[in-house]
């Protein structure tokens, strides 16, 4: 008897596919009816039935007895009242499952019903299986046979046959239900999912409860599982999953996700059977099937034009689960042809289904934006300077580039004569080179052979499917790319594999877009984007994001244009990287003699890997051996490598419309930049409705569509000073050759003098500092160079406070004084009336004179010293060269250039000037906080108030120190006295900048320290005194004068401080709906095994414990921030309203000369707009509603304690805001 | 402190100068030497802050060696004369460990208090770093670079073990101020003798390289189950095949199977072998001069 029961158990999910009336029509076709075939069909399956068998045997035996006797009552009521079942289930079963832990926590819940619904489906098929009357006895016997050979399985029966007598009642309980119709069943099911749910629901913390261990494995497996979909290599795929599924305790690390995966491997290939098992395998552990499993299944049945009844059946079943057809099309992100299946299986059913429409927009409703977003008020888009027909050209050349991966360039110093030595480097480097290309071919190859032995025996190398995603010589491409990059002061090697794993990522996903089809769909959407920009096509009254998603939805394509989320866990992407680094390592041989020919000849490693130690830290490092360095530099090597993504966009940036989608064609950008293996950013994100983000969204779309040229004759003057030596009162850094070399006094360098080895490495840090400044110069030069003939474009992104940053890392206009000089808008714009004056004012503010004089004063200063102006820019490098000599030299230079153009044109106001003219907000955080304060003095000490010459707060507040200073001299105070004449603006401003973003006594201390170590007569006795007395006075200064400031500045310390005291991370919204969430967590580090070398890595995850002194000292600083970025945002919004171009760097926008005028009403407006938003007051109900909400545990102490401090928002001054409006000040 | 340790000393006759950090305790303690005839003598002054590396004038209680001597009116004697002064002292459990790295360069380096000769240690620690000094080979967790580099430099006897719950500690928790172990018992406090051998530069180990052994050493060890003829390929020294048989230094020995005189022997061959000096290991050396000493 029993041995019956379990064959039935065995064979009905094993053969009969999913167990329920839909799998087994699916069964049917597959085995197309005739006895033979299903006979032989058996035999073929029978090693990996014996699989499921042995899971099965094992997960029966997992399940605790007392259990299913608990079930025993509830199963006798399946036949009466479904619908009281689940609050039975959940009241009761509890104190008998916490033994059962390890089965994870949902799903240790849902246990019972799992089982009933298992069972229930186990008799129900085995009557199916009567009525069918299909013979099986073939395969079984074999199965018996199998079974009984194995020693165990005796036990496993006996394990078996104690479940006889809940079995028998279940027999009861379904005859019954099966006297009723087929609904009954539904219901049945429909109940189990009820009752799921209602468990998840009531205990989510319990469903939190991840181990961060356990999430990474998880996101390992699915990765795995999804390089498998990739490689095409289903049955890998399946043995894969199975080495969990046949182990309970690896099991419950499987979602549904990871069957899914794999069944889409096989309904790539269109093996139903294979599908129809797995489902019965996702039954068997009491997963529900998601709509992806649908998905699956449907693309099968479409691609094997299967019979209408199947696919009948599928839908019904599909509809069942409470998923509706629609859903596929709208949810599910297909790639390759799967869709298209998908639909063809639909439509055998349904000839005349159509897709759904697409979800009308919606708009955003901020109160701040309504008039932007208004329909009545659209207006068409700027056009860009180009033709459809150019733009598709650009779009190709950026294509191109990005499906390359890499760019290789010609560096700067390319023009500079070669020397023999230097010929005769290179031929040798390239001989290496070659050798070495060779040798790490054979090492991969090895490596791989190696651990695909091992795959064969025992369990699986993690890593082995990773090093099959590319050919071999994308690998040992990407290896090389690091040795050519290597410093001569090495490298850490968590760095280098880092790099090394995310650069095979990279590649790995622009595959995957290309096979996905992905980039056709984008290719397609882009051609007809360039019409919304093209100024030979019709102007249109969209906004970018606006018209891509109008055009995804005319061309159907719904959610497939992003590509499922696949990026791999932190610590596989490390480990692989470290792999590869170790091949580098042991690979690369270089003769011992290459360049002392004396010497015996002997193959030594070039890189080697040292231990660095730092206190207690160890660190490992890998550095070229000095042979190598010594190659590379006498090489002079001009030719410069870089990820596609670190030049800029020769096309205009495809518009956000989703967090995961936007930027580059190809290349993986994240809408929000963030630490190595933080996720919370990403899931907030997603979480947000889609329509709270679209003003963020629009407002990157527009930074990044601003159109960028270069200034070639800056730019040539830059190089020149470049290649001759630099120059470092420019900030153009010497070569490393021009820092003197100190003489060696003869000897081994162990036998030195002291004196001697600090002198030698006091050179070393030197030339280290040197090295780096030189290749980050020519990184910039060398990419401004590149595309010094083309317009580009800079995508951009933003930090999880909302501040935007163009994508390109090298070179862009967020760079130095250098880089910023050889930026152009590609528009050109007239000057207009007072264009010049604004051109000649904004000369001066470069200069860092007249700071303190009004901008009339400025514009009469720039007039006087005309000639000086005309000369800069006639003769720059050998004229009187007035240019050197101020603040900010290159972008003066520029602009002299400019100024002379424009004045020597016959009609300036007519001269098209393409040149930025830039805006400064006067300590824009203190501008924030004596706004949000309305503080009234700390208003006009930062230009809120309308004034006829600049006000400059850190003058206002030295002038207050040295009021205080003067008391306590007066009074004897020792200190104050030594002070006398040193207190000025210059000592304060640091400390008075920073005190905003948070700086503490102890940094503000080394800031003053550091500023009177500079006046050398200073007593150097005094330092600590007086720089702690100093920073005393500058603190209460500031307090004097923005009250309200400090107040709230405090106020935000100490709510984040409570709150992040209850272990929970401090989150707000901006004003424009940005959800923020601050990533400062206690971090856990995970060791790496690795053979080289252990590496500990940081790991971090949802449920991690927040930093609490993090959390609570950078709120102030973050939150300002978020809403100077929002400010920001507002601006540029409004601008693109009033057709400006605007590109901002942080608190400094830009425009066009002509446009100076209209930016500053538009800025101004926007401050007092947004500061007339209740902010505060917003925040506070924010967080009570988040922290603080009945809903929690309120009986604790600190809720109370929480509530009692976000409710009590600090008191504002009475400054009226509206003052902002006629500050000349605020912005110049 | 209260003078526990001096007035033992005092008892047992000898000669005491008293360091004492903390100017609380300073009075008593000058009565004390106001009662005495000369026997001690009582110095504002912190043992392990002497010779702070920052540059400038040294504040007391941090105070310089030469002036500490000269106060006490010894006087350098050569490496290989008897011990000139000894030490007694009670190593303070926060940062024991940097303390005792930074007594090992002092003496490798003949700097510092070793400037006058082979002072003699006698200090309390705690019995985990005990454990650490006198590990032997292959013990895990236990045996260190600091354990190769202290018995390569040190006679290293234990004179005395005191349970921690002898003591009285004045944390906020009430519990011992005693950092807990998962490797290695920390149940005493050890008092140890530290006396620097004779012949510890008589080889080809001087002062002037001795930053090259340290280095040697802590290379090795980083990783204690790496291969010791890995390391000294990786130091592109690949005929280490060679010097290991010349040293009867079985081949595939990993770094924590070595004695410490072993790690002297490698050392000594290798600043012996032509090929060493021209090795970049000696740049690397100086470059990590800095970060090691601490």
């Amino acid at each position: 008897m029993s041995l019956l029961r379990l064959r039935a158990a065995l064979s009905g999910p094993a053969r009969l596919g999913g167990g329920g009336v839909p799998w087994s029509v699916l069964r049917n076709y597959s085995s197309a009816s005739t006895k033979e075939k299903a006979r032989r069909n058996a035999v073929c399956e029978r090693a990996e039935l014996l699989e499921v068998l042995k899971a099965r045997v094992k997960q029966l035996q997992a399940s605790s007895i007392p259990e299913v006797t608990v079930n025993k009552s509830e199963l006798t009521l399946l036949g009466n009242d479904k619908l009281q079942d689940p609050l039975q289930e959940e009241g009761a079963p509890s104190p008998l499952e916490e033994p059962a832990a390890p089965w994870g926590r949902g799903q240790s819940l849902s246990r019972p019903s799992s089982w009933a619904e298992k069972l229930k489906k186990e008799m129900h098929v085995r009557q199916l299986k009567v009525e069918r009357k299909l013979s099986l006895a073939a395969s079984q016997t074999a199965l018996e046979e199998e079974v009984k050979a194995k020693p165990k399985s005796k036990e496993k029966v006996k394990a078996k046959k104690s479940l006889k007598s809940p079995k028998a009642k279940v027999i009861t309980a379904w005859s019954q239900a099966q006297g009723g119709s087929h609904s009954t069943c539904t219901h049945g099911k429909l109940r189990v999912t009820v009752g799921k749910e209602g468990v998840k629901a009531q205990r989510p913390p319990r469903a939190q409860k991840d181990s961060s261990h356990q999430k990474v494995l998880q996101q390992s497996i699915q990765s795995t599982l999804e390089c498998f979909l990739f490689l095409q290599q289903p049955e890998e795929a399946e043995r894969f999953l199975l080495s969990y599924h046949s182990s309970p305790a690896k099991r419950r690390l499987l979602s549904v996700s990871a069957y899914n995966t794999v069944m889409h491997s096989w309904a790539r290939k269109g093996c139903l059977q294979r599908i129809s098992r797995l489902l019965c395998m996702m039954e068997s552990v009491g997963l529900q099937r998601s709509l992806d499993s649908y998905a699956a299944v449907l693309e099968c049945l479409g691609r094997s034009q299967s019979s209408t009844q199947a696919v009948w059946r599928c839908l019904q079943q599909l509809k069942n689960d409470g998923f509706h057809v629609d859903d596929l099309f709208q949810k599910c992100l297909f790639e390759e042809d799967e869709k298209e299946m998908v639909l063809r299986a639909i439509r055998i059913v349904q000839p005349n289904y159509q897709l759904p429409p697409p979800p009308s927009p919606q708009t955003c409703k901020s109160s701040l934006l309504q008039d932007f977003y208004s329909k009545e008020r659209m207006v068409s888009y700027p056009k860009l300077d180009f033709s459809v027909q150019e733009l598709q050209e650009c779009f190709q050349q950026q294509l191109e580039m990005e499906l390359d991966n890499t760019v290789t360039i010609e560096s700067v110093e390319s023009t500079k004569p070669l020397t023999p030595q230097a010929m005769r480097a290179r031929s040798v480097l390239s001989t290496l080179r070659s050798r070495w290309h060779g040798a790490l071919l054979q090492a991969l190859h090895k490596s791989k052979r190696s651990m695909a032995k091992l795959r064969n025996t025992s369990g699986y190398s993690t890593l082995y499917p990773y090093l099959c995603l590319l050919p071999d010589e994308e690998y040992v491409g990407i290896m090389m790319q690091i040795v050519n990059s290597l410093s001569p002061q090495g490298e850490s090697l968590a760095v280098l594999a880092r790099e090394l794993g995310s650069k095979v990522y990279n590649r790995y996903i622009t595959q995957r877009k290309l096979r996905s089809r992905q980039l056709e769909k984008v290719r397609a959407v882009y051609e007809g984007y360039i019409h919304l920009l093209a100024k030979d096509s019709q102007p249109e009254e969209y906004l970018p994001r606006e018209y891509w998603e109008k055009l995804v939805a005319e061309a159907g394509f719904g959610p497939a244009l992003n590509l499922k989320d696949c990026s791999w866990p932190y610590m596989l992407l490390m480990r692989l990287g470290m792999h590869m680094l170790e091949l580098l390592v042991e690979a690369l041989r270089v003769p011992r003699n290459i360049l002392n020919p004396r010497l015996e000849p002997r193959l030594i490693p070039v890189l080697y890997h040292i231990y660095s130690f730092h206190s207690s830290w160890q660190v490992g490092l890998i550095k070229p051996h000095p042979i190598f360095s010594q190659l590379v530099s006498d090489a002079g090597e001009t030719l410069l490598t870089f990820n596609s993504s670190a030049i800029p966009m020769l096309c205009p940036p495809v518009p956000w419309t989703s967090p995961h989608f936007g930027a580059y064609i190809l290349s993986d950008t994240k809408l929000m930049r963030f630490v190595e293996g933080v996720v919370q950013h990403q899931q907030l994100l997603e979480q947000c409705p889609q329509v709270q983000l679209h003003p963020v969204l629009d407002a990157l779309n527009q930074l990044g569509n601003c159109a960028w040229k270069i200034n070639r004759p800056v730019l040539d003057i830059i190089i020149s000073i470049f290649n001759d030596k630099g120059n470092e009162k420019l900030d153009i850094p010497p070569p490393v050759s021009e820092v003197p070399r100190p003489s060696a006094p003869p000897g081994s360098s162990s036998s030195w003098s002291k004196a001697h080895k600090q002198e030698l490495l006091l050179y070393k840090k030197k030339a280290a500092e040197v090295h780096s400044m030189r290749m980050d110069a020519l990184y910039k030069l060398s990419i401004a160079n590149h595309v010094r003939d083309k317009v580009f474009w800079f995508p951009h992104n933003m930090d999880f406070r909302g501040r935007t940053y163009p994508c390109p890392p090298y070179f862009n206009h967020l760079g130095n004084d250098v880089t910023r000089a050889i930026l152009l808008f590609a528009e050109g714009r007239p000057l207009g009336p007072k264009g010049l004056d604004w051109l000649k004012i904004h000369l001066v503010n470069l200069t860092g004179l007249k700071k303190k004089n009004s901008l009339q004063e400025r514009l009469e200063y720039a007039n006087e010293i005309m000639e000086e102006i005309l000369d800069s820019a006639d003769r720059p490098l050998t004229g009187r060269r007035w240019w050197m000599k101020t603040d900010e030299p290159w972008q003066a230079l520029a602009c002299c250039m400019e100024i002379a153009k424009a004045s020597r044109s016959p009609d300036p106001a007519a001269y098209i000037s393409h040149f930025p003219v830039h805006q400064d907000g006067s300590c824009n955080g203190l501008q924030h906080y004596a706004a949000l304060g309305r503080d009234l003095i700390g208003a006009m000490s930062v230009n809120l108030m309308p004034c006829s010459v600049p006000q400059d707060v850190y003058s206002a507040v030295a002038q207050q120190v040295e009021e205080f200073r003067k008391k306590d001299a007066e009074q004897g105070v020792k200190i104050a006295q030594v002070l006398q004449g040193f207190v000025s603006r210059k000592v304060v401003k640091q400390t008075v900048m920073t005190v905003v973003y948070g700086v503490t006594r102890y940094g503000g201390r080394l800031q003053m320290e550091k500023r009177l170590k500079e006046i050398d007569e200073f007593p150097e006795e005094y330092l600590w005194e007086a720089s702690h007395y100093l920073v005393k006075q500058v603190f209460n200064g500031i307090k004097e004068m923005f009250s309200a400031t400090r107040d709230i500045q405090h106020w935000l310390t100490e709510s984040a401080k409570l709150i992040a005291q209850s272990g929970q991370t401090v989150e707000w919204v901006t004003p424009l709906g940005l959800p923020i969430v601050q990533p400062y967590y206690r971090s856990r580090s995970t060791v790496l095994n690795c053979n080289m070398q252990h590496l500990s890595v940081k790991s971090f995850n949802s449920n991690q414990k927040p930093d609490t002194v993090k959390q609570k000292n950078a709120f102030p600083p973050n939150f300002i921030h978020s809403l100077d970025s929002t400010h920001m945002m507002l601006t540029a919004l409004y601008c693109l309203r009033q057709g400006l171009t605007f590109v901002s760097v942080h608190d400094c926008y830009w425009t066009h000369a002509l446009t100076v005028d209209i930016m500053n009403q538009i800025c101004r407006q926007q401050f007092v707009a947004l500061h007339s938003e209740k902010i505060l007051q917003d925040l506070s109900q924010f967080m009570l509603e988040k922290y603080c909400s009945p809903g929690r545990e309120t009986r604790a102490q600190w809720q109370k304690k929480l509530m009692e401090q976000l409710s009590n928002v600090p008191k504002t001054g009475d400054f009226n805001l509206k003052e902002v409006m006629d500050s000349t000040y605020f912005f110049s | 402190g209260p003078g526990v340790l001096t007035r033992t000393l005092l008892n047992a006759g000898v000669r005491v100068v008293a360091l004492e950090s903390n100017s609380a305790f300073l009075p008593n303690l000058q009565s004390l030497e106001n009662s005495l005839d000369g026997q001690l003598k009582v110095i504002y002054g912190d043992f392990f802050r002497l010779d702070p590396l920052v540059t400038g004038t040294v504040k007391p209680p941090a105070l310089s060696s030469d002036k500490l001597f000269e106060s006490m009116g010894v006087a350098a004697v050569p490496w290989r004369a008897d011990v000139p002064v000894k030490v007694f002292g009670i190593l303070p459990q926060v940062r024991e460990r940097n303390k005792l790295w930074r007594l090992l360069f002092a003496l490798y380096e003949c700097s510092s208090i070793y400037r006058c000769g082979r002072v003699e240690l006698n200090i309390f620690i705690s019995e985990k770093e005990y454990k650490v000094l006198t590990s032997k080979p292959g013990e895990a967790k236990a045996y260190q670079a600091l354990t190769v580099l202290w018995q390569v430099g040190c006679e290293i006897q234990l004179l005395h073990k005191e349970p921690w719950s002898s003591f009285v500690t004045n944390m906020k928790s009430r519990g011992l101020a005693v950092q807990k172990t998962k490797w290695l018992p920390n149940d005493h406090l050890c008092l140890v003798r530290l006396t620097p051998h004779q012949n510890l530069f008589t080889g080809s180990l001087k002062p002037t390289n001795s930053a090259t052994f340290i280095f040697m050493v802590k290379q090795c060890l980083a990783k204690p189950r790496s291969k010791l003829t890995d390391r000294l390929s990786s130091w592109s020294l690949d005929n280490g095949g060679k010097l290991l048989r010349e040293l009867e230094i079985p081949q595939n020995a990993e770094t924590r199977d070595l004695y410490p005189e072993d790690y002297r022997r490698l050392f000594e061959a290798l600043q012996n072998s032509s090929e060493f000096a021209e090795t970049w290991f000696n740049d690397e050396v100086m470059e990590s001069i800095r970060n090691i000493n601490l």
